[in-house]
């Protein structure tokens, strides 16, 4: 499996890229809010201009009109068709007089009537207002602008409505010849005429200054980015403080346990951060355990001086091989991690720790250990069968199973007591031989107290076979000594009754937890367990490690009465008599 | 569940042994050593070839452990101390400096906690005598009972309320009933230099099941380690201090 890498950022390490991202995210979230909080203020701010100038518009239309319909024709009416007042008959004069005087209470606003070609030449059209003229002409069904003109400096927003010839208006804006005599006096013959009805006479506009309006949005809009920026960078300290204790304190654990690696050799991770090597770790953990499933066929040929035979049995991270020295052809039993475990960091560590474990640990039940050839364990002899096998065929006499219960809460006892716990006890890494001595050959996911334990660090969820692991392992937690008393309770009622206390279905974790926690007393024995041992097992198998035994002397003291009072049971020599073929 | 607990043994054989044998009497299931295996006296290769020996023992890292792979200086201790170090250090094999040197400061478990001199700061050796520090000690651990040595003095401190507590020195041979739910410190005494002015070694057995804390006293063979010390070269101080028990 290749480790994926981001272009530049292949180098940076976890931190440095959450800081990276969080800081992108951040300031380019802080910025895009800034300008949305401009556009909002800016558009609420054009709709206002928008409805007041609409206001200003309409009122200019009434005037038009009340003109054109009302005080003109009076007017022809008082003094004859002849006469032509220009303050008492012009639309033009009138509105932009009255908006004048307007403008002098309001002088935020400024009204303009203007034309191409006006009889006042004060209304003539400036560079802008003759392109909006052009834009009304194009198409007559134009009927309103709108929007930011700049002037001087200064931002206006301006409201702009084309107004065009009415058959009245003609009179005074045809033929020069016709028109008013007040009139050309007025203004003279230069401007206003040669239209008809129809033209576009002129545009009346209304214009509101907003550049301080715009100004404050946009100053409202920097100091909303700047706190943003501020609040962002705190968050920032904050998120990274977190993340630097949530995870990257955790990772980098971990990693001390991944990145591990020999003198003189090479990392087998080339780059990327903390999760793109672990990506890779757990890539070749998929490898693992597929290998795991092909099982002997992985068998090396040879280790060093020993010649590898068969598999006795398989542990959590490795094998246990029968084998003999090529030259003495004296008995060995090989411990051999898989491939793919040698090349996965956190289970490597695992090994590592379970060979440290065998080295340093001596008790009867545990193989001795005659060598160490790399990552593999050169033990004497293992002899005997697995209890699972045993127990296929049927339960273990009383007085065995106190025997073979002696040694095992001995064993697990030394275990507790120098700070080892093993997670994973079961009845497939416990042998037994001919004369019921136990031995132990498996600690492949045990812990020891005052080192870094690579499947927590991990986080990995529960190791182990669901069936034996107790409900705290189960839920994902790593369990404590405890946890073997509960696993001890499933290998005493396996052993006593030849059953297990749970069928062995597939569940999910969810179900294994629920039906560990509906046992009942006298539900898991179904009558086929002595009352004694009932007692010590449900005592064991208690759901909450509070209730359980909390010390395994304490439950081997309550199986050990059981002895005294003079129970007896079967040996393995008549367990073997269920059978043709027993311990090797 | 018998748990004994032992400390300070500091070099101290024929104590150790006699503890040992005499502990050997009373149903103990496993043992827990709080430190200060060396120092002092004239035995230290022997008492920690055989504490490393024991089955199911645990040990913890004491200040005369430490200082033997400078992980305190002795130039801190006093003149006697300081001497007996750089004795010890001269006479430990590679091997038994190296089990020294992997000692834990402290440990929890289930509802107990062990630790050398106190749990706040294990390595600050601070002594547990008074209320001030042991309210600080209470503060360190959520754990009930929480065991030390260090002070040579065997005592049980019971937390009263968050500002009170109970000082009980322990003499004798002597069990003490713990029913109640209340927090204490429990200092063990010491093996090999015990300081309450009784010369005799001392120890405890915890009876989990019963809720005791059995104190026991016991005899050994004092003139033999005295002549041990001064035979090593020892300041006879030492020697003093084991008869009059200070």
């Amino acid at each position: 499996m290749r480790i994926k890498q981001y272009g530049q950022w292949k180098t940076a390490n976890l931190k440095q890229r959450f800081f990276y991202w969080s800081a992108a995210i951040l300031v380019g979230g802080g910025l895009l809010l800034s300008l949305l909080s401009f556009w909002n203020t800016r558009r609420l701010l054009m709709a206002d201009a928008m409805t007041k100038s609409e206001v200003i518009l309409r009122e200019v239309e009434a005037i038009r009109s009340y003109v054109k319909e009302e005080l003109r024709p009076k007017m022809y009416e008082l003094h004859g068709r002849d006469k032509f007042i220009i303050e008492a008959m012009s639309t033009t004069y009138i509105s932009t007089n009255i908006m004048s005087r307007s403008a002098e209470s309001m002088p935020q606003y400024s009204y303009r009537r203007v034309s191409l070609n006006p009889h006042n030449p004060g209304n003539l059209a400036d560079p802008f207002e003759d392109e909006m003229f052009n834009w009304f002409e194009e198409d007559p069904t134009r009927m309103f602008w709108q929007g930011i003109v700049k002037k001087n400096g200064a931002s206006f927003f301006v409201s702009m409505v084309p107004d065009y010839f009415e058959v009245s208006c003609i009179r005074c804006h045809g033929k020069a010849e016709d028109a008013p005599k007040e009139l050309i006096a007025r203004y003279g013959l230069d401007g206003g005429f040669r239209f008809k009805a129809g033209d576009l006479a002129g545009i009346n506009s209304v214009a509101i200054p907003v550049s301080d309006s715009l100004r404050e949005a946009w100053q409202g809009s920097l100091v909303l980015f700047a706190l943003t920026l501020g609040g962002s960078f705190f968050l920032l300290w904050l998120l990274t403080l977190l993340f630097q204790r949530l995870v990257v304190e955790r990772l980098a654990v971990m990693l001390s346990l991944v990145n591990h690696r020999e003198p003189g050799k090479k990392s087998m991770f080339n780059g990327g951060d903390e999760i793109d090597v672990l990506h890779d770790s757990f890539g070749a953990l998929g490898s693992y355990v597929r290998s795991a499933r092909k099982g002997a066929s992985l068998q090396p040929n040879f280790i060093g001086p020993y010649v590898v035979e068969s598999p006795i049995a398989a542990g959590a991270i490795s094998w246990i091989y029968q084998g003999h020295v090529a030259k003495t052809k004296e008995k060995v039993s090989l411990k051999i991690g898989f491939d793919d475990v040698l090349q996965n960091p956190l289970y490597h560590a695992c090994l590592k720790t379970e060979l440290g474990l065998f080295e340093k640990l001596s008790h009867p039940c545990l193989p001795e250990v005659k060598e160490r050839v790399g990552d593999d364990l050169i033990l004497e002899e293992v002899r005997g069968r697995s209890l699972i096998h045993l127990l296929d065929k049927g339960p273990l006499g009383e007085q065995l199973l106190l025997y073979v219960f002696s040694q095992l809460c001995d064993l697990v006892a030394s275990f507790h007591a120098a700070g080892v716990v093993h997670h994973d006890l079961r009845p497939h890494i416990l042998m037994l031989d001919e004369q019921g001595k136990l031995n132990l050959i498996d600690m492949g996911l045990a812990t020891v107290d005052q080192q870094q334990d690579p499947i927590m660090a991990a986080g990995l969820g529960p190791q182990g076979d669901l069936l034996y692991l107790a409900p705290e392992q189960i839920r994902g937690e790593r369990g404590d000594p405890r946890s073997d008393i509960y696993a001890l309770g499933v290998l005493l009622y396996f052993s006593a009754t030849g059953q297990l206390p749970f069928s062995e279905e597939r569940k999910t974790e969810q179900q294994w937890l629920r039906h560990k926690k509906l046992i009942k007393k006298g539900d898991i024995s179904r009558g086929s367990l002595s009352e004694s041992f009932e007692q010590i097992a449900y005592r064991a198998l208690s759901y909450e490690a509070e209730k359980r035994y909390q010390w395994v002397e304490d439950m081997w003291k309550e199986l050990g009465a059981l002895q005294v009072n003079g129970v007896c049971g079967r040996t393995i020599e008549n367990n073997r008599g269920h059978s043709d073929d027993g311990g090797t | 569940m018998r748990l004994m607990v032992f400390s300070d043994i500091h070099g101290n054989l024929e104590a150790l042994q006699s503890v040992l044998a005499d502990a050997a009497q009373r149903n103990v299931d496993r043992s827990i050593c709080l430190g200060d295996l060396v120092g002092y006296g004239p035995n230290p290769n022997e008492c920690v070839s055989l504490i490393r020996s024991l089955n199911k023992c645990r040990c913890l890292a004491g200040n005369h452990d430490a200082a033997i792979f400078w992980g305190m200086s002795p130039y801190g201790m006093t003149g006697a101390a300081r001497k007996s170090i750089f004795w010890t250090m001269e006479q430990l094999t590679p091997e038994n400096k190296n089990y020294l040197q992997g000692l834990p400061d402290r440990l929890d478990i289930l509802n107990m906690t062990f630790v050398h001199a106190n749990p706040y700061n294990p390595r600050g050796w601070n002594y547990v005598l008074d209320r001030k520090y042991a309210l600080r000690s209470f503060a360190a651990t959520a754990c009930r009972n929480l065991f030390i040595g260090h002070s040579h003095r065997p005592m049980v401190i019971t937390r009263k309320n968050i500002l009170s507590i109970d000082l009980l020195e322990v003499s004798g041979s002597r069990n003490i009933a713990v029913k109640d739910t209340k927090r204490r410190i429990v200092n063990c005494g010491s093996v090999g230099q015990p300081r309450d002015a009784d010369p005799r070694a001392c120890y405890l057995v915890v009876d989990l099941k019963k809720e005791v804390f059995e104190y026991y006293r016991v005899e050994y063979d004092l003139e033999k380690t005295v002549k041990a010390i001064r035979s090593a070269g020892l300041p006879a101080l030492l020697g003093r201090r084991l008869m009059n028990g200070t």
